[in-house]
């Protein structure tokens, strides 16, 4: 295998190991590639062949450089699943509350035949926030309370990463049965009002809390996938 | 005993200014009279949780062989934490030579 071979070979198993994030990937891939053509331009022994395959050996095991990679991105990512659901969390709130404001102040009543379902919905709405509050708090105090620093045991930022995720999966899905719950609250009051401009604050703020709740089931999900991937790098 | 103070290394190799990682290695090799060899692709997941943590910048230039490099350099911040680990370190040494001050070295059992 030619010299170029060789260390492509090295970088693209390294990298292949980073597939995780891809950006990482990438990035290691280039940088290392330097690092290896910089030492073996630099070895005493003057063999390209022989150079670059020194290089590569001190380099070391890709597998053990990329659990490396893996434990730093492991403490990352558990910080941004912590302000992920903070910030989703108290977006939802402040959307729910301005559009409740709304409706106070633009006198939008519910209709008598409505009340009855409004008041089981505005329940199951009111209960299923909450729980996505505590669990989200909960997951919060856990990462700081449980703050591992970044150079320790990768095993120690799997676990932890773990445990919030799943209570941010339980926050998420309390969070989802909220905002269906506040779309069904909004479309008891909307339904058989002549179509005004009054409408997009509903709608708008309605539409922030489906997004806010999308983004934070696509977090979760999006860091579960990249986990299980990182999962079977520590274990190999 | 290396492993912990890692970072502290990297730190002060970089607070002689801006380099990339194989320049860091060497000058981590020269500044220690070779006491320090390390496995050469640590360094790189270091550097780059340094600068996950905020305490190294890093940004991509074109060597003179024409690969692209990435260069990390000290923050502000990364700085500020170097001052207080040798601060810590400074305390610690003085301690330690306090107590092998005057020590007998110790002897293998016969």
């Amino acid at each position: 295998m030619q010299e170029s071979g060789m260390i492509e070979a090295y970088t693209e198993s390294l990298a292949g190991k980073l597939n995780f994030n891809p950006s990482l990937s990438q990035r290691v891939r280039q940088e290392i590639q330097d690092h290896l053509w910089e030492a073996a331009a630099a070895d005493p022994s003057g063999n390209g062949r022989e150079a670059v395959q020194h290089a590569i050996a001190n380099f070391g095991d890709p597998h053990v450089i990329a659990a490396q990679f893996a434990t730093a991105w492991l403490a990352r990512q558990t910080w941004k699943v912590g302000v992920t659901i903070i910030l989703v969390i108290t977006s939802v709130f402040v959307a729910m509350k301005a559009r409740v404001t709304w409706y106070a102040a633009a006198q939008w009543i519910l209709s008598d035949h409505v009340r009855a379902v409004a008041k089981i919905v505005g329940l199951i709405d009111a209960c299923a926030f909450y729980v996505s509050v505590i669990l989200g708090i909960a997951g919060c105090v856990y990462v700081i309370v449980r703050r591992a620093p970044t150079t320790a045991l990768c095993a120690s930022h799997c676990s932890r990463l773990r445990h919030l995720l799943l209570l941010s999966a339980v926050s998420a899905a309390a969070l989802s049965v909220s905002v269906i719950g506040d779309g069904v609250l909004t479309a008891l009051r909307v339904v058989g009002r002549e179509f005004t401009v009054e409408f997009v604050v509903p709608i708008f703020s309605i539409a922030i809390e489906i997004v806010c709740a999308g983004i934070l089931i696509f977090s979760v999900r999006s860091i579960v996938v990249r986990m299980v991937h990182t999962a079977a790098l520590l274990k190999a | 005993m290396l492993k912990g103070h890692l970072d502290l290394i990297m730190l002060a190799t970089l607070a002689a200014g801006p380099a990339h990682g194989y320049a860091v290695i060497e000058a981590i090799k020269r500044k220690s009279g070779q006491a320090f060899d390390l496995p050469e692709g640590t360094i790189y997941p270091a550097l780059h949780r340094l600068e996950q943590t905020g305490l190294l910048s890093s940004h991509w230039t074109t060597a003179e062989s024409g690969r692209k490099r990435r260069v990390y350099a000290l923050t502000r911040r990364g700085r500020r934490v170097l001052a207080e680990r040798c601060a810590v370190w400074e305390r610690f040494s003085v301690a330690i030579d306090g107590l092998l001050e005057g020590t007998e070295p110790c002897k293998s059992p016969a």
